[in-house]
């Protein structure tokens, strides 16, 4: 049976349960916090805590009550607010993206909180929080068919283009080593301290600290330092299967769709229209293995992402290629194909922090030796830098632009010349004495520091390049046209 | 496939650029003798207050400040004025400008979301305007061409208006 959502309705009733669960912690710290100041008693706890239940209860039903929401006749309405009342109103065409997430209480629910994305910069465009899952799943077909209530059967399966077992997952989440957990443990206990619980001073007293210090012999010291990576070991395992459990990228009618996590289910449609870059990336160890993760640069990209989405988190070259096939991206060329930057761009790259070694090394013979420290490393920072310079290539396919950059975290942009938005050459004072230029393909939704730039190529192959580039991407707006 | 993907340019967009209006260069200027008589000001102030209780020789910071200002008011508008230029195309617009950095920016008209004219105080009294294409772009998204004659300003977005196509994707 069709639903139509003519009618305004409120939210799911179990969104007061939730939030009101989700203000609980809050309201227990307030609690605990007004018998830390000593003028009411641990009997009047229970008081106490009623108050600021019920404060909790009245939140959620101001935000409840006045929010209602349909989506009638080819436009989803949201109003809600009761002294600052807002009625938007958002057109099924215009609407790019609905996500649905569900955490791990709106599943006891059966509930989902329904993301609805325009494309345009802010977040919280149109955000329903929650209704029931049914009535999520009925709501994004009628917008994907434009508002038509007629009944199409749905496909029975969706072709699967990646998916990763629980293997995979738990290897690729050795890669994902993280200290997270430090900062969580030292926020937690920061909290305690914040309430009175636990005095942080007591702790940490000099005499303490000189105990500690004679007790830390070298072999307690590996052994900590040892404890510690295999925290962050756990810790990136346990992050990973959060997020990915259950990973599973489709192609759906629209575009991909992605679903993943443990506690947390998200599904979201990649729509392939709006994909507009795709990067392959890979850290040291995992390209050694084979490994690469695969995410697309589409417009209204959750910038918590990065503005990207992931499509394959951890996938070898010949899954990633098909999924590239499919949302109409080529395949990279072979590394023969690429040009690099011209020797001299090496110079410019480690000339500045080698003057500056040159000067600590100075200073370490005149002034002070430990300054010899600091030469040491400016000078690995050149050689880095020059290492990653002979990395950074590029390459002119026949649909798209190609470039590599980065020394230990390898990434590879895809960018379909019809994707380009404005292109800027560009050369700053060093780079003009060398004769060298940046070029810059600039794309909708790009995040500002990653970004396919070329950096320090031949100053008139920039400009020829600049040109070829523009004269590609008419042709291929040309083309589209034409298939249009 | 088609001719023109192949077709090497045999010359660089924009290579023949049409300079900015002389009047920009008195912009430039009315608006650095603002900018240093209120540096001046600054620099005057800490000289006597702060910097006495420095051994900073008298006089040390202004005199600096002066010099950047002479530079600023005398020899950088010209400059600046001759680091600008524009080039019209039948789709697409490009900028150069920069004195330290110098850029060539192509914006094709395809591409513009929207816009702007804009005149500020100083650029009205000589008739002078800023012309501001828009794009979804992220680091280009705003490309400005200052010092254009309001009436050319204009006129220049009426053309490029009627070229805008409705195709975001």
């Amino acid at each position: 049976m069709s639903e139509d959502f003519t009618e305004p309705r409120r939210l799911h009733p179990a969104t007061l349960i939730i939030r009101w669960l989700r203000l609980a912690p809050q309201m227990l710290a307030a609690t605990i916090g007004v018998i830390a100041t000593g003028s009411f008693g641990i009997d009047d706890f229970l008081m106490i805590a009623f108050v600021f239940g019920g404060a909790g209860t009245a939140f959620s039903l101001i935000e409840w009550l006045p929010f209602h929401w349909s989506a009638g006749a080819g436009e989803i309405v949201i109003e809600k607010g009761i002294f600052h009342r807002q009625h938007r109103v958002i057109p099924f065409d215009r609407v790019q993206d609905i996500a649905i997430e569900q955490r791990l209480l709106a599943r006891l629910f059966g509930t989902a909180k329904v993301r609805i994305e325009t494309g345009g910069a802010r977040e919280d465009e149109g955000d329903l929080d929650m209704i029931a899952l049914a009535d999520a799943h009925a709501l994004r077909d009628r917008i994907r068919r434009g508002g038509r209530t007629v009944e199409v059967e749905e496909a029975e399966e969706e072709p699967l283009l990646f998916a990763m077992g629980l293997g995979r997952l738990l290897l690729s989440g050795l890669f994902g080593f993280s200290l997270v957990f430090f900062a969580a443990i030292a926020a937690f206990v920061q909290q305690l301290d914040r309430f009175g619980l636990v005095d942080w001073s007591d702790w940490f007293t000099p005499q303490r600290a000189d105990q500690a210090a004679h007790l830390v012999t070298l072999r307690i010291g590996f052994v900590l330092v040892g404890l510690v990576l295999a925290l962050g070991m756990i810790a990136g395992v346990a992050r990973t299967v959060a997020r990915d459990f259950g990973f599973k990228l489709t192609r759906s009618e629209a575009g991909l769709r992605r679903r993943r996590g443990l506690f947390t289910l998200s599904e979201v449609v990649i729509p392939i229209r709006r994909t507009q870059v795709a990067l392959i990336e890979s850290g040291p160890v995992a390209r050694l293995l084979g490994w690469y993760r695969l995410s697309f640069q589409t417009l209204g990209a959750d910038p918590k992402e990065g503005g990207v989405q992931v499509a394959a988190p951890f996938a070898r070259m010949e899954e990633i290629l098909p999924i590239l096939a499919i949302a109409g991206f080529p395949a990279p060329p072979p590394r023969a194909e690429f040009h690099g930057v011209p020797r001299r761009a090496l110079l410019r790259k480690a000339a500045p922090t080698l003057a500056l070694a040159a000067l600590a090394a100075l200073a370490a013979f005149t002034l002070d030796p430990r300054a010899g420290i600091l030469a040491l490393g400016l000078l690995a920072l050149a050689i880095l830098g020059v290492l990653r310079w002979r990395k950074h290539a590029h390459a002119l396919g026949e649909r798209a632009l190609f470039v590599a950059d980065g020394l230990l975290r390898r990434k590879l942009w895809i960018v379909p010349y019809e994707k380009t938005q404005t292109i800027q050459v560009s050369r700053g004072p060093v780079q003009r004495a060398l004769r060298l230029a940046s070029l810059l393909l600039d794309t909708a939704g790009a995040g500002a520091l990653r970004s396919p730039e070329m950096h320090d190529l031949d100053q008139a192959e920039a400009g020829r390049m600049a040109d070829r580039l523009y004269a590609l991407f008419q042709g291929a707006r040309r083309r589209i046209r034409g298939a249009a | 496939m088609q001719a023109d993907d192949r077709a090497e340019p045999t010359h660089q967009i924009g290579e023949a650029m049409q300079s900015l209006h002389p009047d920009q260069i008195s912009v430039l200027r009315i608006r650095a003798v603002l900018a240093s008589v209120a540096a001046l000001i600054v620099g005057w102030v800490l000289d006597i207050g702060l910097l006495r209780q420095t051994p900073t020789p008298e006089y040390a910071l202004p005199g600096v400040v002066l010099l950047a200002a002479l530079y600023f008011v005398l020899i950088y508008p010209a400059r600046r004025h001759r680091s600008w230029g524009y080039a019209e195309g039948e789709d697409e617009l490009a900028i150069r400008s920069g004195i330290l950095v110098q850029r060539r920016t192509i914006v094709p008209f395809g591409r513009v979301q929207h816009i702007d004219v804009a005149q500020g105080p100083i650029q009205r009294p000589w008739g002078i305007a800023t012309l501001t294409l828009h794009t979804a772009g992220t680091r280009g998204a705003e490309v400005s061409l200052p010092g254009l004659e309001v009436g050319l300003a204009e006129e220049m977005r009426d053309r490029i208006r009627g070229k805008i196509r409705q195709d975001l994707v």
